[in-house]
């Protein structure tokens, strides 16, 4: 992950936006897989490798991470025969999907109002 | 979507549009509605019989020609709406957890089911009422807003209201745009929509056209939706 720089801040001004970014949900995958988990209350692990194209390996990964840092909880079942694994999110998780949908929309104002200023 | 680690610096445009696109692909998963409108229809178009059945629409001669107004108790709702509601209700509730499953994804329906159980309750709450307190019913006729209340918290009503809930937690513009056709039908009187003369049918017939254009309509609304929904793939 690339560092995070941000511009020098005067004590009157508000932190940068991007100064707020938590790096294990600033990331596109575990960003889309908190996105998911969200709208879908409960989801199941081959329904995000489809939609988010991603190896089986790779998502467990991701998964790892976001389980590590409680943002989600993984179980384990069985649909017959077939094991299932079902992700949920974590009242943490919640938390920080809407911290980091919040951060990025104030960056994007942000950007729009430095665009502005710079006309 | 790829593995890469996304610096912070990434656009930020770009990563909100992924997330938005991404839940709206969850809602569209999640969508039960043809569905929803198909066993809602099914329950709206079988109630024709039985209504026509246990209907008693007191508009003899006698009573047009002493200008009082008619006197009309359809009894079916008492045994026949609430159990086919709770039952339909029920249905749509198994069938999206079981439907939504299969998909790989967690049900949305829980608060639809519910405001429409309630919905349910709360009609036949109001015919009971209405069944002992309004008999004989007052000589005037009831104003304007009362008869809309009452086609409101008929069956019919009531599932044009829970619709919109169901509209609202799948995000679905459409469903809501035709929801809300689908109230403005039933909340004006067929003699209104249609200009029928009520002696035309004759009156059992005439008391019956609510169900028949709920049925109607909720049947055209679920083909519509599930044919939109097979056309989309």
């Amino acid at each position: 992950m690339a560092p995070v720089t941000a511009e020098a801040e005067t004590p009157d001004q508000p932190p940068h936006p991007v100064t707020g970014l938590d790096d294990v949900v600033h990331q596109r995958v575990r960003l889309g897989i908190l996105t998911i988990a969200h709208e879908a209350r409960r989801v199941e692990f081959g329904y995000l490798r489809t939609q988010l194209q991603l190896t089986a390996g790779n998502l467990s990964q991701h998964l790892g991470v976001l389980e590590t840092a409680g943002l989600v909880e993984v179980e384990k079942g069985y649909a017959g025969k077939r094991g299932r694994t079902w992700i949920t999110l974590t009242t943490a998780g919640d938390a920080a999907l809407a911290e980091e949908i919040g951060r990025l929309k104030q960056l994007i104002a942000r950007v729009e109002t430095t665009a502005t200023e710079d006309r | 979507m790829t593995t890469d680690s996304v610096s912070a610096g990434d656009d930020p445009r770009r990563l909100l549009s992924d997330v938005r696109a991404l839940a709206h692909r969850v809602r569209l998963d999640q969508r039960v509605t043809p569905v929803a409108l198909l066993v809602l229809a099914a329950v709206s178009l079988v109630a024709i019989p039985i209504d026509w059945l246990f209907l008693n629409a007191d508009c003899g001669r006698a009573t047009i020609e002493s200008g009082a107004p008619c006197h009309i108790r359809g009894l079916s709702r008492g045994f026949y709406w609430l159990p086919a509601l709770l039952l339909a209700y029920s249905g749509i509730a198994v069938y999206a957890v079981r439907a939504t499953r299969a998909r790989g994804l967690g049900a949305r329906v829980l608060p639809y089911v519910l405001a429409g159980v309630a919905l349910a309750v709360l009609s036949a709450v109001a015919w009971v009422l209405a069944f002992f307190y309004l008999d004989p019913p007052p000589a005037d006729p009831f104003p304007a807003w009362v008869m809309v209340l009452d086609r409101l918290i008929a069956p019919a009503g009531t599932i044009g209201v829970a619709l919109l809930v169901l509209a609202w937690l799948e995000r679905h513009v459409a469903l809501l745009a035709y929801t809300l056709g689908y109230l403005a039908l039933m909340l004006v009187p067929p003699i209104e929509t249609f200009r029928i003369p009520p002696g035309l049918l004759g009156f059992h017939t005439f008391f019956l056209l609510p169900h028949l254009m709920s049925g109607i309509a909720l049947l055209l609304g679920g083909i519509g939706f599930a044919a939109a929904r097979r056309w989309r793939r």
